[in-house]
């Protein structure tokens, strides 16, 4: 890909106003609450949007593009089933929970529920989680640059890293979320033409159709077994593993998403920031499913849009996207392209980094280090937090630079720790007998048996490191089956253990169990203010698209 | 001073000076009909939205939604 100066122009610019927002911000920025939780004060549009951009990073729009070409319009489950349903319990259901209890972050909700051994856990798997993420992103996004653009590996992992440091460290979590926002609007429009470009030439949803296996253009057709549909997934894996236990330990679990509702103004705009994000969320497929579709239809009709091997000698579906900007796009649009790829980087990294350091300041080091410092001592101890996680995150690129396979190995973990979280919340937050000890023994059994199911099946030549008791159709597959027993094993043992050990004090749980809680009534009178009705509106939505590509 | 601050006007003002780029580069550029047409509605687009955006910073005071 050859870039041409008005394309290092665009760059240019978006470098300096990403930058600028941070500079803008700090004049904002007075005590550590400001810095970590954004005072709580962010509105309602930006909240929604930073709720889906901190998940829009690279694993989303390479990755999905890259499923798009794998698995065709199966992919689409990971917005349909996998993301909307859990995105409107949250919002209806756990959100008043997470903001009423005014706990800063996901581990101090446990804390308030459980004790304090349960959020040290989850407090340290999710801080090691965050800044290898990061890691992986940054990582992930020089290596790109240097096959793409033939950029120098070790400026694009510092280049990037010092962009992210500057304007988190200026401006916190609002820098972030703000960019985040920007860098939503720029990765939608940046891509959108390529969309229209590459459908244009492949003939509409016509030659698409046309050129395109049909088996690739359903999400349900085939599903009744895992060997008769592209993802070597079954109907029920899916719903259960993907569509109950990842998605929901994923949207109403993981602190790096929850903690953008939780800065909104008030409750009721915590409640409907998942539920807005939902409505853009359900249509992303378009953006960065379709294009992965796109390019199967090309590769029937014209030569030079073959997918390159990878080092294995297997096709590099991760390049789809990037092999379509160089083919669609002309210097100008190509600039706003790349620029979009990069901020999808950034945007996931930056995310990484700012849940990473509110969980350090307030879970790892208010609890445990220095518990009476002052507001401004937590802001300074935030921000070298910051510098240190984007060092860490150096670190890991460059050591997931020297043992490639230390990704899948990492991005198994966090399966591990994220599949038996939301048991240990559904239980906390919804029966009233769980218990502290309960919720800590299951969480630490859920994640032996995550990575005792990983050793002893095999996929696509990955796990059975232990034995070889099982062989899954795909990899996707046995992710969603590790998944489904990580959280039955978790809420097996939580259930088990609460039933013998002895239950908090029913006043202690008021504000923290939903039979213990006195029902708000949202007095919103206006459609668009009732979470309600913009889960129905939601659900509406999704069963619309189910059937129209069914 | 405040709209400057305002993050609508942030965005506006980025996808305007983008689109601006975009649509000057389709009169000046030298390349294929076809970059010039994606450049040149590419252009109009980023701009109208970028407007649209400052726009919207400068009204709905007070409110955040």
């Amino acid at each position: 890909m050859n870039l041409q100066p008005i394309d290092y122009l665009i760059i240019v610019i978006y470098f300096l106003f990403v930058i600028g927002i941070g500079f803008m911000l700090k004049r904002k920025i007075k005590t550590g609450n400001d810095f970590l939780m954004s005072n709580r004060s962010i509105p309602l549009w930006i909240t929604s949007l930073a709720f889906i951009s901190a998940n829009l990073g690279a694993q989303e729009v390479l990755g999905m593009c890259a499923s798009g070409a794998k698995y065709g319009m199966y992919t689409a489950h990971f917005y349909w089933i996998g993301a909307g349903f859990a995105m409107i319990f949250l919002g209806i259901y756990m959100m008043p929970f997470y903001y009423g209890s005014k706990a800063r972050s996901v581990p101090e909700f446990l804390k308030l529920r459980f004790d304090e051994r349960t959020r040290t856990f989850n407090a340290l798997s999710f801080a090691v989680m965050t800044v290898f993420s990061s890691g992986i992103s940054l990582y992930a996004l020089a290596s790109l640059m240097h096959i793409i653009l033939g950029w120098n590996f070790n400026v694009s992992i510092w280049l990037s890293a010092s962009i992210v440091l500057i304007y988190i460290t200026l401006g916190g979590l609002t820098s972030a979320v703000y960019n985040e926002v920007l860098q939503f609007f720029l990765i939608v429009l940046g891509i959108a033409p390529l969309v229209y470009l590459g459908m244009q030439k492949a003939g509409g949803w016509e030659g698409i159709m046309q050129n395109v296996n049909d088996a690739k253009l359903h999400v349900w057709k085939g599903m009744g077994s895992a060997s008769t549909n592209p993802m070597g997934v079954d109907a029920f894996s899916l719903i259960f593993g993907l569509g109950f236990v990842q998605s929901f330990g994923y949207w109403c679990t993981d602190f790096l998403v929850v903690q953008r509702a939780m800065i909104s103004k008030n409750l009721n705009a915590a409640r409907r920031t998942p539920l807005m994000a939902a409505f853009p969320k359900i249509l992303m497929p378009a953006i960065v499913i379709l294009p992965g579709i796109v390019l199967l239809a090309l590769q029937n009709k014209f030569t030079g849009f073959e997918l390159p091997k990878n080092v294995n000698g297997a096709v590099d579906y991760n390049m789809a996207l990037p092999l379509l900007l160089q083919k669609l796009y002309p210097s100008g649009i190509l600039g706003v392209g790349v620029t979009a790829l990069i901020a999808s980087f950034m945007s996931g990294m930056a995310g990484n980094v700012t849940a990473f350091n509110t969980v350090w300041t307030f879970d790892i080091y208010q609890s445990h280090i220095n518990k009476n410092a002052s507001e401004k001592h937590y802001l300074y101890v935030g921000k070298a937090t910051t510098v240190i996680g984007i060092l860490v995150s150096v670190m890991t690129a460059y050591v997931a630079r020297n043992f490639n396979s230390i990704m899948d190995l990492l991005q198994l973990v966090f399966s591990f720790v994220n599949a038996p979280l939301f048991a240990t919340f559904f239980l906390g937050m919804f029966w009233k007998r769980t218990t502290s000890t309960g919720a800590f023994w299951g969480l630490v059994s859920g994640t032996l048996a995550a990575a005792l199911t990983y050793g002893l099946t095999v996929a696509e030549g990955k796990g059975g490191w232990l034995a070889h008791i099982h062989e899954f159709y795909s990899g996707t597959s046995q992710a969603f089956n590790i998944a489904g027993i990580a959280f039955i094993v978790c809420f097996l043992v939580t259930v088990i253990i609460s039933l013998v050990t002895k239950p908090k004090q029913h006043n202690e749980l008021i504000g923290l169990v939903y039979s213990l809680t006195p029902k708000q009534k949202d007095s919103a009178k206006v459609w668009y203010k009732n979470p309600i009705w913009l889960g129905v509106m939601v659900l509406v939505g999704m069963l619309i698209l189910n059937i129209i590509f069914y | 001073m405040e709209k400057l601050f305002d993050l609508r006007f942030i965005i506006g003002g980025f996808f305007a000076l983008v689109g601006v780029i975009l649509l000057g580069y389709s009169f000046l550029g030298n390349s294929a009909i076809d970059s010039v047409t994606i450049n040149r509605w590419c252009g109009i687009v980023f701009i109208v939205f970028g407007l649209l955006m400052i726009f919207l910073s400068f009204q709905n005071n007070g409110k955040d939604e």
